[in-house]
């Protein structure tokens, strides 16, 4: 490695270079210019590892197999009181128990994925203007940061294929962080938590769905509730509904009817999405829903800005306290 | 999109409640965004006839007397009963029919603000009382242009009529959400939208015949050459009619029409983009005039011939709107015999637009592909209520009936139709799907009789044929979203009403618990119960945040859309951008705290998994700041301790190894360490962030992190269980001092200790009570508190000297 002392007589000395530009002729100035500027950045970075180094090479080592510095006491944990866990993951934990106590398997989404899961799996056609509803971010490759959970039901339904060999239904929610490429405000937030059901047996139907869905909203608020769909338009689903529940007394609901909640999407799986994870659709029928966590917690918390879920900010977290 | 409840009225019989409609709407058709309630819009806004009007001299204004019937309050009549008002416009004059927005009435364009304008009396030029006012078309709210006051047809019109009784305007207009109608092309005009009204109200529906229609009732005038060449794959129907003046003259008054354009979003513009824009409301299918003499000129050719291909890269037009666009070879373009005359879909060429001289229009109906209008929206940023419907996918079956529809209501301004040209010679077969009662029923957890199923369908117009059980639908050409049983089954439930399905919970199965939320959730527990702070940050980092942490940009995958460079790499590890929020902590006074957060990171050193993305990482980051000067190394080496002795795992602290991809690049490698198991596997690493690195963050330079692999500890957890075993009999507590030299390592010190007591079978606790170094000193004294016992009897003083003896020897 250079001396810093050789590398700051070199930058002295193509400082001095400089003043010869005026004397060029003017076509040659930029040029000349240009190259003066691109040797004095490699200087100047040159400069800054020999630096960066020599300050490295000054940092004290310590015992990394000791349980405390030299001369100081122990180090303590810091108070429980500070303690707090994100109410996000807590009230996804709350919502995977739930689906637990009803016979769900829990798998988590990943957070990139490709084309093929994303929509291809799920019936949207190449192409199809609906694949535009749902603002995707794209890779340099291709890859997306998915925008629902759907992207893994394909994965769900072969993942759990043998359950219908062995006669039994496929009962799975997937909970998962996704991702749209939309503006951020008090109410949008481009990475967000979703949780998605997936459904498959031989006989199940729509009223199944309404039964489930309503079971799990009634554990969630502990109360019984009003329920109410409408119709909704998902390619991998048919028929596809939005699900609606009447404003728990929780919430502040009046229990007087009209104060309606949408709470996911939700519908029939369409057959096309059976067939491409390997199931007859003539055999086997299943419905599937997704809906948003943070909404949840806003509402349970009536909290006014989503934007504070991912901003780590104590004084926001420290109301969670354990 | 909006809808206008009244127009929709027009086509079904509603015997129920407007907003017991709405609700049914909601839940049978899709969702309402928003009724706009505007049923008293119009109140007190008449007819009136203008019986005098007197220019004042030296003003603009002209003082009228009207005849409104007799019905306004609150003003001053004249002898004859007429009311004065004042009016500006220059085209007012005695005779005319004219709107008057009478005092107490608001001003329409103002009617959704939060304080409306109510008009009054006015004094004006100082000695002349103005009552109300004679409004124009734009001060209703039918119009952006301000020419003038509006004119009313005497035919149609007499004083003192209500403007909303004529127009039928005490209306509640329904915003619809577009992308809950992705796949109904059909609903997209006010007839499909109220075919769908009848059939959700039980209601059999019968369209008009006009849109059946497929042969012109006109003389055809075989002079007019124009040929018709497509890409069926870009266009799949193209049909043109061309017109020519018969001597009409569109009359000038406020119409129906113009009201109707206005309440679903549009305005009126000339008569006969007003007629292909009322023809689009009401069917969905978007129609475009040419100017047919400046086709035929442009394209130079004898033989004059539209020609629908795609577009060429680099090829330009200017549009109607003056822009000049360069479209790709995904554009749909419309050509007079291969010279571009209109973009697709979006938008025509000013080189054929109407204007004051045009003689003959061609008039184009057609379909395209709504794959590449969805590209050429993108690429040229057009979203016209045009495009919007072809972006849905329009049946071809409409384009003829609907150019004809156009060629009968042109000859009132205007038109004749002389010539007719359609791509196609063949109608195509319309689908047949079949529905097996069982499947239906079986399916919806519901008991519809083949009867009830077939009303259902009919009433929205499918042919319904049964066989026992099974239905067979013809599909209406209009329905491009049924092909098969599950699509019928989605219509029967719907329209019925989802809600009348009853929920019925079926028996479950026991499940297994997810053991990585599992984890994640005693993990969760176990460091907020220390005081350590779960927070979530962004899967997405600024590239200048990588290479601020030593990590390499190139080995983070990038997202090429992202909303700001803020967000343009995905991250690699957690740790940085827990440290990237710890500043914000510090300022806002906090002055010690820890941060962790488990989530999943990429790298793209870590390759694609068996499905052939990515391979995912899961990762608990945890960051530790203190504004005090002890070295935050051994806290957070504490952390981790605690947490995997709790979750029975065993380690050692192994000295820090830069990985080759530079993701841990971060860790001052003096001060930090290696987490793996006794037989190499990384578990993690804890250590101090490099000084620069936190100085960097505005951070103290003591700032330290762990970051560690949720996949190992979970595959290890439990592996290494405690050593729970006990001795009953008494234990022997011992202080032991040992001076070693400054860079003997503390942990292989206690090693010894530890296998000195295990060899001689003792059952141990060590506990490293002090390590002092003094003044200037080159060694330390490391004291450890022992406490042991033999499992079999009481240990003797002799055996306990002898072992402390053993102890003292260690170096």
């Amino acid at each position: 490695m250079p001396s810093i002392s050789d590398l700051k007589a070199e930058l002295k000395q193509l400082n001095a270079e400089y003043a010869k530009i005026k004397d060029m002729p003017a076509e040659k100035r930029a040029d000349f210019g240009k190259e003066l500027n691109v040797k004095k950045q490699k200087i100047l970075q040159q400069i800054a590892d020999v630096e960066a180094a020599a300050e490295d090479q000054e940092v004290l080592p310590l015992d990394i197999t000791a349980p405390r510095d030299i001369n100081a006491d122990a180090p303590e944990f810091l108070t429980a009181d500070f303690g707090s866990k994100h109410p996000l993951m807590t009230e996804l934990d709350r919502v995977i128990s739930i689906y637990q106590s009803m016979g769900f398997d829990i798998m988590e989404s990943v957070q990139l994925d490709d084309e093929y899961h994303m929509f291809d799996s799920l019936n949207f056609a190449k192409g199809h203007p609906a694949r535009d509803g749902y603002d995707t971010f794209r890779t340099e490759e291709g890859f997306i940061p998915p925008a629902h959970t759907s992207t893994m039901q394909n994965r769900v339904l072969k993942a759990h294929k043998h359950k219908l060999d062995e006669g039994n239904a496929i009962a799975v929610a997937v909970p998962g962080r996704t991702y749209r490429n939309e503006d951020v405000d008090a109410t949008h937030e481009h990475t967000f938590y979703q949780c998605e059901g997936v459904y498959v047996s031989e006989n199940c139907t729509l009223g199944n769905m309404l039964g489930i869905l309503r079971e799990f909203f009634e554990k969630y608020y502990g109360q019984k509730l009003n329920i109410k769909t409408q119709p909704g338009y998902f390619p991998f689903t048919e028929p596809s509904l939005e699900f609606l529940i009447e404003k728990p007394a929780a919430l502040g609901g009046k229990g007087k009817g009209g104060d309606w909640l949408e709470m996911l999407g939700c519908g029939m799986i369409h057959p096309n999405v059976l067939r491409m994870a390997g199931i007859d659709p003539t055999k086997y029928q299943g419905f599937a829903w997704g809906g948003g966590i943070d909404r949840l917690v806003m509402l349970r918390y009536d909290l006014g800005d989503v934007r504070n879920f991912e901003a780590a900010k104590l004084d926001f977290l420290k109301e969670f306290a354990c | 999109m909006l809808i206008s409840l009244n127009w929709i009225k027009k086509y079904v019989k509603i015997d129920i409640p407007d907003d017991e409609l709405i609700k049914l709407i909601g839940a049978r058709l899709v969702e309402v965004e928003e009724a706009i309630d505007e049923t008293h819009k119009y109140d007190k806004i008449y007819a009136v006839k203008v019986v005098s009007a007197e220019k004042i001299p030296d003003t603009h204004l002209s003082l009228c007397k009207i005849d409104d019937g007799g019905k306004a309050t609150d003003v001053v009549r004249d002898d004859d009963g007429l009311v004065q008002v004042m009016c500006g416009a220059p085209n007012v004059h005695a005779d005319m029919m004219a709107v008057w927005v009478a005092p107490g009435a608001i001003v329409p364009t103002t009617y959704h603000d939060e304080e409306p304008f109510v008009i009054g009396m006015r004094k004006m030029l100082k000695k002349y009382d103005s009552y109300g006012m004679l409004s124009g078309a734009d001060e209703l709210g039918f119009s952006d242009i301000r020419a003038g006051i509006a004119e009313l047809d005497p035919a149609v019109a007499k004083p003192g009529d209500n403007l909303a009784k004529l127009f039928d305007l005490n209306d509640i207009i329904l915003d619809i959400e577009n992308k809950s109608l992705t796949h109904r092309p059909d609903t997209f005009g006010i007839l499909g939208f109220a075919r769908e009204v009848a059939g959700i109200l039980g209601q059999k529906f019968k369209t008009e015949d006009w849109y059946f229609r497929n042969e012109a009732d006109f003389e055809i005038n075989s002079n007019i050459k124009l040929g018709i060449e497509i890409d069926e794959k870009l266009c799949p129907r193209y049909t043109a009619i061309v017109l020519e003046p018969n001597g009409n003259k569109a009359p000038k008054y406020l119409t129906l029409q113009d009201t109707l354009l206005a309440r679903s979003g549009m305005r009126p513009i000339d008569p006969i983009v007003d007629l292909t824009n009322i023809l689009m409301l009401l069917s969905g299918q978007p129609l475009h005039a040419f100017d047919y003499d400046k086709f035929v000129a442009v394209g130079g050719s004898k033989n004059p011939k539209i020609i629908v291909r795609a577009g060429k890269d680099g090829e330009k037009l200017t549009l109607l709107d003056g822009k000049e666009i360069e479209m790709n070879s995904d554009d749909i373009v419309i050509t007079s015999n291969n010279v571009p005359v209109a973009l697709a879909g979006a938008m025509g060429g000013a080189n054929t637009a109407i204007d004051e001289n045009t003689k003959r229009i061609i008039l184009e109906s057609a379909t395209f592909s709504l794959y590449n209008l969805r590209k050429t929206q993108m690429a040229h940023g057009i979203f016209s209520e045009a495009i919007t419907r072809f972006t849905k996918g329009q049946p071809s079956g409409q384009t003829l009936p609907v150019a004809l529809r156009f060629a009968e209501q042109a000859l009132a301004i205007g038109y004749n139709p002389v010539a007719l040209f359609d791509s196609q010679k063949t109608a195509p077969e319309a689908e047949k799907v079949e529905l097996e009662l069982a499947q239906l029923n079986g399916l919806l957890g519901t008991d519809f009789t083949a009867k009830q199923a077939q009303d259902i369908l009919q009433n929205v117009e499918f042919a319904i044929e049964t066989k026992g059980k099974k239905l067979i639908a013809t599909v209406p050409f209009w329905r491009t979203d049924i092909h098969i049983s599950e699509d019928l089954i989605e219509e029967v439930g719907r329209l019925s009403g989802y809600d009348n399905i009853a929920p019925v919970l079926p028996l479950h199965a026991t499940s297994d618990p997810n053991e990585m939320f599992v984890l994640k959730t005693a993990l969760r527990n176990h460091l907020s119960a220390r005081g350590a702070n779960e927070v979530l940050t962004y899967s997405f980092v600024h590239g200048d945040l990588l290479k601020k942490v030593n990590q390499n940009p190139e080995n983070s995958y990038k997202i090429v859309n992202s909303i700001s460079p803020d967000l343009q790499y995905i991250r690699q590890s957690i740790v940085p951008s827990l440290l990237d929020k710890s500043y914000a902590n510090l300022r806002a006074g906090h002055e010690k705290f820890a941060l962790f957060e488990m989530n999943q990171v990429y790298s793209r050193s870590a390759g694609l998994d068996d499905d052939g993305v990515p391979q995912n990482n899961y990762r608990l980051g945890f960051v530790l700041v203190s504004q005090d000067q002890k070295a935050g190394y051994y806290l957070a080496k504490k952390y981790v301790e605690s947490l995997l002795d709790t979750f029975g795992i065993g380690y050692e602290i192994k000295p820090f190894i830069e990985a080759k991809d530079k993701t841990n690049a971060y860790f001052e490698s003096k001060r930090s360490a290696n987490i793996e198991t006794s037989d190499g596997k990384l578990i993690g690493h804890v250590g101090e962030i490099k000084q620069r690195i936190s100085r960097s963050f505005k951070l103290p330079i003591n700032t330290a992190a762990f970051e560690l692999d949720l996949r190992v500890i979970l595959e290890l957890q439990g592996v290494s269980a405690k050593d729970f075993s006990f001795s009953q009999f008494p234990s022997v507590a011992r202080d032991l001092t040992l001076t070693l030299p400054l860079d003997c390592p503390v942990g292989e010190i206690t090693a010894q200790i530890r296998a000195e007591l295990a060899k001689r079978e003792l059952i141990h606790r060590i506990e490293c009570t002090s390590i002092y170094q003094a003044d200037g000193a080159k060694t330390k004294n490391v004291s450890f508190h022992l406490s042991f016992a033999r499992t079999d009897k009481t240990l003797e003083k002799s055996e306990i000297q002898d072992i402390m003896k053993a102890l003292e020897k260690i170096k």
